[in-house]
């Protein structure tokens, strides 16, 4: 029976990002949530222990605040709960992330079968996690799942590509990375959310962690995209829609 | 040897990707090396479009994919010690991207969509967009060399030039790869590819059934252009094909004319849109942020606006 | 004092957020429009233990705290009030009762079933001539052998319609006057008991409204709840809890108005620059988020009390009338904000200003509300 890890991260919700007047973020009052396609990778293994029993352990790297993703997590139905802690993990980028899951995974959780991730953070969007993770671990990566299934000692998994899709196995241990595709993530009940804090967590200190590598990416500068456009409006009369048309036309945008 | 060294799955990304490169190596001084996995014919079309050299990628097995190149890329990569690496942002090559920073330890910049130098021409600062489209992140790589995933079209190929040469080398055959393919299932393509199209009809929640798409089409017919859709008509509605889903998780496109009927524009989807040159929508909620970002709106029900444009548009040709 | 919510009740509000969002909004002008449950959506809600938040696990509840069911409502209610307020009457006060006063064998039987969401719970006390005046109801329960037989009229049931088990108040002695009232469980389909038709309201139209007839209807003696007499006692708790509940929908209804104004003032372009910064409109809005949130302190710390098991019916009171007035008073604005847009119907905040004006009138009216407060404070 597998033993699933499914990673997640705690994100700031996007949603609740304004942005200033002179084009720099405000993140004064922002909500957290589980990273979108993170949601995806619980729900699939959390389905996959469904089928084929065994146990689900959901990881993250976070800040001490994160508990409330970690309760978050657990009310999603995985068993239990490993949270890698530290109020330095606000700014890692993806191979520091990368090292420390790594590092877990290797000297605490002996036998995993399989790691689910999500193909992306809905923060970042770097998509670097997994594909670094499985390096670290030296263990089969299959990217960009929309289908996985757990055949003997193989999984099996369509993977979308350029031209299609692959159908690919591979050994397990193995890391696969979600697509949202794959699953619509469930919206825990109150009970889910009630029990989620009586699930064992397994809380991991800096400290406990080998030597944390430098950051090989620097953030230099963040600031609210913009689009500057003519924001024009019309309406729907004839004269209104001739004026539109009009208007694509002097673009030369169309002939 | 340092220099800049590119990869791409394809020859058209790769010749967006030689566009940068030979701008960087100008800048520089350096040269650019170009990875061609499979087809070595290629190898002197690479050339003639700004590669200095073509690293040879062998052909696969049957059951192998793209991935399968990672220890040979690898190998070369620790002996050339390139100063930048770019690979075009598909699906593969992300994760190759990925794995490949991992086992050179260094830092990588995903889904880069601009890239200069510093003033002082030492540090490449790369931007990205980040938080669903609502930021761009500009950032800076620390080690050797510097990485950067590219997505396909977000720079234009480059122009062959005549006469140019290069050295072209063989790298060795990749090991058999722990990840087997067993299926290939090759996209029929149930439309054209629009994100060579110049005008695209995008679709959005506005439409209330799936046979009221023939309103777009016959737009897009009019104005000779291709329909795409945003992310709930494809993969909630099933309505149109996946890769027809424009936006941060689907394709980018940069058409002369988007037009936008029944487009909210949540920052996912505009995130896609953000390079056409002239945006149009048509909405009947005029708070829609579709109008934010859009040149020219039409405040209406695309159900009576598309109709009526149809008619203007073939009373005025 | 500590104004911060537990992680779960943080966590239990985006969940109902995110499934007011998934569910509720889409069908949420449909089913104002046509007045119509959607009995689809309350099995989708009775799946998530959002039927049964305050009930115990033993009785199939959730087992959550009143604070955390308060929260939920107001959430539910920011979608749609009608929904926010069938739930509130339904585990707020019905299911409640049963639980605070039913003996073992009631418990399993109606408590479960109506904490599962298997079917809905009704309140039945208000009378076409007993409304604030509730002593001048005229229901009557005789025993007759083993069962009680009750003959009435009843009226403004909310899930009349819709219901599974109703609790219906009737006098047992009138004579006995405040101690002659008693309440029975009585489940639909019960001979003599009839539902009428729903009414056609002007706002909270999808919440099922109708009268309750009793012709020579018999119950037995073991659905008597509690003792006979102790009916208005009963009552009076049960009010505590619905106006804390109204108190939450009235939140969620200020809220709504709030999003929408915000939304739409920052977006609506006159005289070249957004609405909102025309002073005349931000004083409205400011004077709406500070209203809301002191219709919410008001709200939580009435719940909060219930749930160190104080006192709480005063506060409910105090919370029910501020929160509701502030929510018409503010839909009202929240109209005049969207000018012509905000009154046609589709808008949201034209449903938001009709369903707010049923909170001042409901579970005690707000000259009841001033009543029961002054009595409190000048006693």
């Amino acid at each position: 029976m597998p033993t699933i890890i499914a990673c997640f991260k705690w994100v700031i919700d996007e949603a609740y990002i304004r942005r200033g007047f002179s084009g720099d973020l405000d993140f004064s009052s922002v909500d957290y949530k589980i990273s979108d396609y993170d949601r995806n990778a619980i729900e699939e293994a959390v389905r996959l222990k469904g089928s084929h029993g065994g146990s689900v352990i959901a990881m993250t790297v976070g800040t001490p605040e994160a508990t409330k993703g970690v309760k978050d997590a657990l009310s999603r139905g995985p068993d239990q709960a490993c949270f890698i802690a530290d109020a330095d993990f606000n700014k890692l980028e993806p191979s520091q992330t990368a090292a420390i899951l790594a590092d877990v995974i290797r000297s605490r959780i002996v036998n995993y079968d399989l790691i689910l991730c999500g193909e992306g953070s809905s923060d970042l969007y770097a998509q670097q996690v997994g594909a670094r993770l499985a390096e670290h671990l030296e263990i089969p990566c299959i990217s960009f799942v929309q289908k996985v299934d757990i055949d003997g000692g193989q999984v099996v998994a369509e993977r979308r590509v350029e031209e299609g899709i692959e159908i690919v196995a591979a050994p397990l241990p193995a890391l696969v990375t979600v697509l949202p595709e794959i699953n619509v993530p469930r919206i825990p009940g109150v009970k889910d959310t009630l029990t989620a804090s009586k699930k064992p967590v397994m809380t991991i200190r800096k400290g406990d962690l080998a030597p944390l590598g430098g950051a090989r990416l620097q953030t230099v500068g963040m600031t609210a995209a913009r689009m500057d456009r003519i924001c024009e409006k019309f309406g729907t009369e004839a004269a209104e829609i001739t004026r539109f048309v009009d208007a694509l036309r002097k673009k030369a945008v169309i002939s | 040897m340092a220099g800049i060294w590119i990869f791409a799955e394809k020859r058209e990304q790769a010749l967006e990707l030689l566009n940068i490169g030979r701008r960087l190596a100008a800048k520089t001084g350096t040269a650019v090396s170009a990875l061609l996995p499979g087809n070595p014919d290629a190898a002197r079309d690479y050339i003639a479009h700004g590669a200095d050299e073509v690293l040879l990628l062998p052909p696969l097995a049957a059951d192998q994919s793209c991935e399968a190149y990672l220890p040979v890329i690898v190998e070369e990569a620790k002996t050339a010690d390139p100063d930048v690496f770019l690979c075009a942002a598909t699906p593969r090559g992300k994760e190759l991207a990925a794995r490949i920073a991992a086992r050179l330890e260094t830092g990588l910049c995903s889904s880069c969509i601009a890239l200069n130098y510093d003033e002082g021409g030492k540090n490449l600062e790369m931007e990205r967009i980040a938080y669903g489209g609502a930021a761009i992140q500009k950032v800076t790589c620390l080690t050797r060399p510097v990485m950067a995933t590219i997505p396909p079209r977000t720079f234009e190929p480059v122009t062959a030039e005549a006469g140019r040469e290069g050295h072209i080398r063989k790298l060795p055959a990749p090991p058999p790869s722990r990840v087997r393919v067993l299926e290939r299932k090759v996209r029929t393509r149930e439309t054209r590819d629009i994100t060579e199209a110049k005008v695209v009809i995008a679709v959005g929640r506005g439409f209330e059934k799936p046979e009221d798409l023939a309103l777009a089409r016959q737009l897009a017919d009019a104005l000779g252009g291709e329909i795409g859709c945003t992310r709930p008509i494809s993969e909630e509605n099933h309505w149109l094909p996946q890769e027809l889903c424009i936006g941060l998780s689907g394709i980018q496109i940069k058409p002369d004319l988007y037009l936008g009927l029944g487009v909210s524009g949540q920052i996912q989807h505009v995130t896609g849109i953000r390079n056409a040159k002239v945006i149009a929508a048509v909405n009947k909620d005029e708070n829609a942020p579709i109008f934010g970002v859009a040149d020219f709106g039409i405040v209406g029900d695309l159900y009576d606006a598309a109709p009526k444009l149809l008619q203007e548009l073939k009373r005025g040709s | 004092m500590d104004f911060k919510l537990t992680e779960e009740q943080e966590l239990i509000r985006k969940n109902m957020r995110e499934f007011a969002e998934k569910y509720v909004d889409p069908i949420a002008v449909e089913i104002d429009e046509n007045s119509r449950h959607p009995a689809e959506l309350f099995q989708k809600l009775a799946e998530g233990d959002w039927l049964g938040m305050p009930i115990p696990v033993e009785y199939g509840g959730a087992g959550a705290d009143y604070l955390t069911h308060v929260i939920a409502v107001e959430e539910l209610s920011r979608s749609c009030a009608s929904t926010g307020f069938t739930v509130s009457i339904h585990v707020g006060i019905a299911a409640m009762l049963i639980l605070l006063f039913g003996n073992e064998q009631q418990k399993q039987k109606y408590l479960i079933p109506l904490a599962k969401g298997q079917n809905l719970g009704a309140f039945v006390l208000t009378e076409p001539g007993a409304g604030t005046d509730i002593m001048a109801a005229t229901t009557t329960a005789v025993l007759d052998g083993n069962d009680y037989v009750l003959n009435g009229t009843k009226t403004f049931t909310s899930n009349g319609p819709t219901g599974g088990t109703y609790l219906v108040f009737a006098w047992t002695d009138k004579a006995a006057g405040r101690k002659g009232m008693s309440a029975f469980i009585i489940p639909r389909d019960t001979p003599g008991m009839k539902a009428g038709e729903h009414f056609n309201k002007m706002g909270l139209r999808s919440s099922q409204t109708s009268e309750m007839v009793f012709k020579d209807c018999r119950t037995p003696r073991e659905n008597l709840l509690g003792k006979e007499g102790a009916g208005l006692a009963m009552a009076m708790t049960g009010f505590d809890h619905g106006r804390t509940g109204i108190a939450a929908q009235s939140v969620g209804i200020l809220q709504a108005a709030l999003d929408e104004s915000i939304r739409y003032s920052k977006e609506r372009v006159q005289f070249g620059a957004p609405i909102a910064r025309q002073q005349a409109i931000s004083w409205m809005i400011a004077d709406m988020a500070t209203d809301l949130a002191a219709a919410r302190f008001l709200t939580y710390h009435a719940a909060w009390l219930k749930d160190q098991q104080q006192p709480f019916s005063k506060e409910a009171s105090m919370a029910k009338l501020f929160a509701s007035e502030a929510a018409m008073r503010h839909t009202i604005k929240a109209v005049q904000i969207q000018g012509g847009y905000g009154y046609c119907k589709g808008a949201k905040v034209e449903r938001l200003m009709r369903d707010a004006k049923i909170t001042e009138i409901y579970e005690g009216t707000s000259e009841a509300q001033r009543m029961i407060i002054s009595g409190n404070v000048l006693r």
